[in-house]
């Protein structure tokens, strides 16, 4: 918790107050390997910041095939803003994929803060802008760049996540299948 | 709910009928599983023809098949390791027996998560297969740069055997007719033996361990191409006299060629009889998402013609696995 109010105050000014209010509706968490914070078809009530580990977004589809939507490493959010926002049940899975600390919010207690302290709102506004952003840029490079550059793209951006993750966690997320993930590693590895 | 049932032991055609049957109930150590895949074995034909009725004795009517994945929608009030939605798979105890319906209850024991990667369909191939292939390469100890000879690479278990047994590093003879030559190559065995054109006998020599998936003359044959105090399992074969003693067959004795062979060359023989295991189904789980294991299908049925499936697998000619798509 410390180091989001740490971020926050970088760049924003924070009231005593509302750094109060932000402790009086967190929660410390630490999982394992495996747990799932959040499972698809189940109501929704906290959004997650992630202190350390690395966590993962899915959901199934029709056949049983899991496709990874978002990773989540130290610094980021992560929940189902879908089914927050649509009050509807999760459309997403959210487990750790390793050992992971969270600070854990009630989505609601969260919303409440903007009112109760305005000078929060800029922050928030720009964690959303630059989830926006990335998504775009998510988007973007799925219409226009190949699957190596895409995979080249990723481990360039974050090369830590490779390392917990089951080759099919990252050929979803790219949208490519793991035999293409395979042949693009070897051809990797080859220069 | 509907179900295919055995109604009598005889032919295919006769035996199996569609009925409308309850939901199972849901004991305190069970979930209850929306079935998506089904998966019909060797077993589930030789049990309707009622070539097992002295040893896996069934009422009528019953519902049919092992294997299954799909969707806990329920479970027990003992049930810590499960919850409502996860997509699972399983092969399931005897006394459970019947995934060819809509929903089936199974002790949670006996159940894993099912693989991400791969579909319902994909899913619902591996249970009794792939546990069958674990348990008796595990009692075999296999390890890196055995030799081991894996007959009938194309079959349900042969094939998953093969991947297997190179995940553990070992190098692996397999036999199969011409036509699946490639494939089975592609699977990652060592050596891919053509029966129709070469003589197992001739390449294989002084093997670790000869896995025996045809049984009848293979059985026997397994002794002659097996090393000197190396091991033969089978699937197939004659019962091992622990194995009889566990059917309560206190007297039986291992036929008495087999014994002979098997003391010549100082070789142990085992029968190995698959049991449901839901830990080791979670081994096969990271195997197949670490893609060291990928399940091969035949063909997909829809649930409506299930009875065509068990005709297709009465033929003995499947690549893969014979799958029943139910939901």
């Amino acid at each position: 918790m410390e180091e989001l109010i740490k971020i926050i105050k970088s760049n924003h000014s924070l009231s005593q107050e509302a750094e109060d209010y932000l402790y009086s509706i967190s929660t410390k968490k630490s999982f394992a390997k495996g747990e799932v914070l959040i499972r698809q078809g189940q109501q929704v009530q906290n959004v997650y910041f992630v202190t350390d580990g690395c966590l993962r977004s899915y959901c199934y589809d029709k056949n049983g095939k899991e496709h990874t939507l978002q990773f989540a490493i130290k610094n980021w959010w992560i929940s189902d803003y879908i089914a927050i926002h649509s009050d509807e049940s999760a459309t997403l899975t959210v487990e750790c994929l390793k050992e992971s600390e969270v600070v854990k919010f009630n989505a609601k207690a969260l919303e409440k803060m903007y009112t109760l302290f305005p000078e929060y709102e800029p922050f928030q506004r720009k964690i959303s802008e630059r989830h926006v952003v990335s998504l775009n840029k998510r988007i973007l490079n799925q219409l226009q760049l190949t699957a190596t550059e895409r995979y080249t793209l990723f481990i360039t951006q974050y090369p830590e996540i490779e390392q917990y993750t089951h080759n099919y966690h990252i050929a979803s997320y790219l949208g490519i299948t793991q035999e293409s993930l395979s042949r693009i590693r070897v051809e990797n590895a080859k220069h | 709910m509907k179900a295919l049932q055995i109604v009598k032991y005889g032919e295919i055609k006769d035996s199996l009928a569609f009925n409308e049957v309850s939901k199972p109930a849901v004991q305190a150590t069970d979930v209850l599983i929306e079935v998506r895949a089904a998966a019909i074995n060797p077993i589930d034909k030789s049990i309707v023809l009622g070539n097992l009725q002295g040893l896996l004795p069934i009422p009528f009517p019953s519902t049919s098949a092992y294997d299954v994945s799909g969707i806990v929608v329920k479970k027990g009030d003992d049930v810590s390791n499960f919850e409502i939605g996860d997509l699972v798979y399983s092969r399931v105890p005897q006394e459970q027996m019947g995934t060819l319906a809509e929903y089936v209850a199974v002790t949670s024991e006996a159940v894993s998560k099912k693989p991400g990667n791969i579909s319902f369909e994909e899913a619902a191939g591996i249970p009794l297969a792939g546990l069958t292939a674990l348990q008796s390469l595990e009692f075999a100890g296999i390890k890196a740069n055995d030799r081991i000879l894996i007959h009938a690479g194309s079959g349900g278990v042969g094939s998953l055997a093969i991947q297997y047994a190179k995940a553990k590093g070992a190098y692996v003879y397999t036999t199969t007719s011409t036509g699946n030559v490639e494939w089975v190559k592609e699977l990652g065995a060592d050596r891919v033996i053509d029966y129709k054109t070469e003589d197992y006998k001739t390449i294989v020599k002084d093997a670790d361990i000869v896995y025996d998936t045809l049984g009848q003359e293979y059985t026997s044959e397994a002794f002659q191409v097996v090393k000197q105090g190396g091991q033969v399992i089978s699937v197939v074969g004659p019962l091992d006299e622990d194995t009889a003693k566990m059917f309560g067959m206190e007297d039986y004795q291992l036929p008495e060629e087999l014994a002979t062979l098997s003391d010549d060359k100082e070789a142990s023989y085992k029968f190995i009889f698959m049991h449901p295991n839901g830990s080791q189904l979670a081994e096969i789980k990271t195997m197949v998402e670490d893609e060291k294991i990928k399940p091969i299908i035949d063909t997909i049925y829809p649930f409506t013609e299930s009875i065509a499936a068990f005709t297709h697998l009465e033929t003995g000619r499947a690549k893969g696995k014979i799958i029943i798509k139910i939901n």
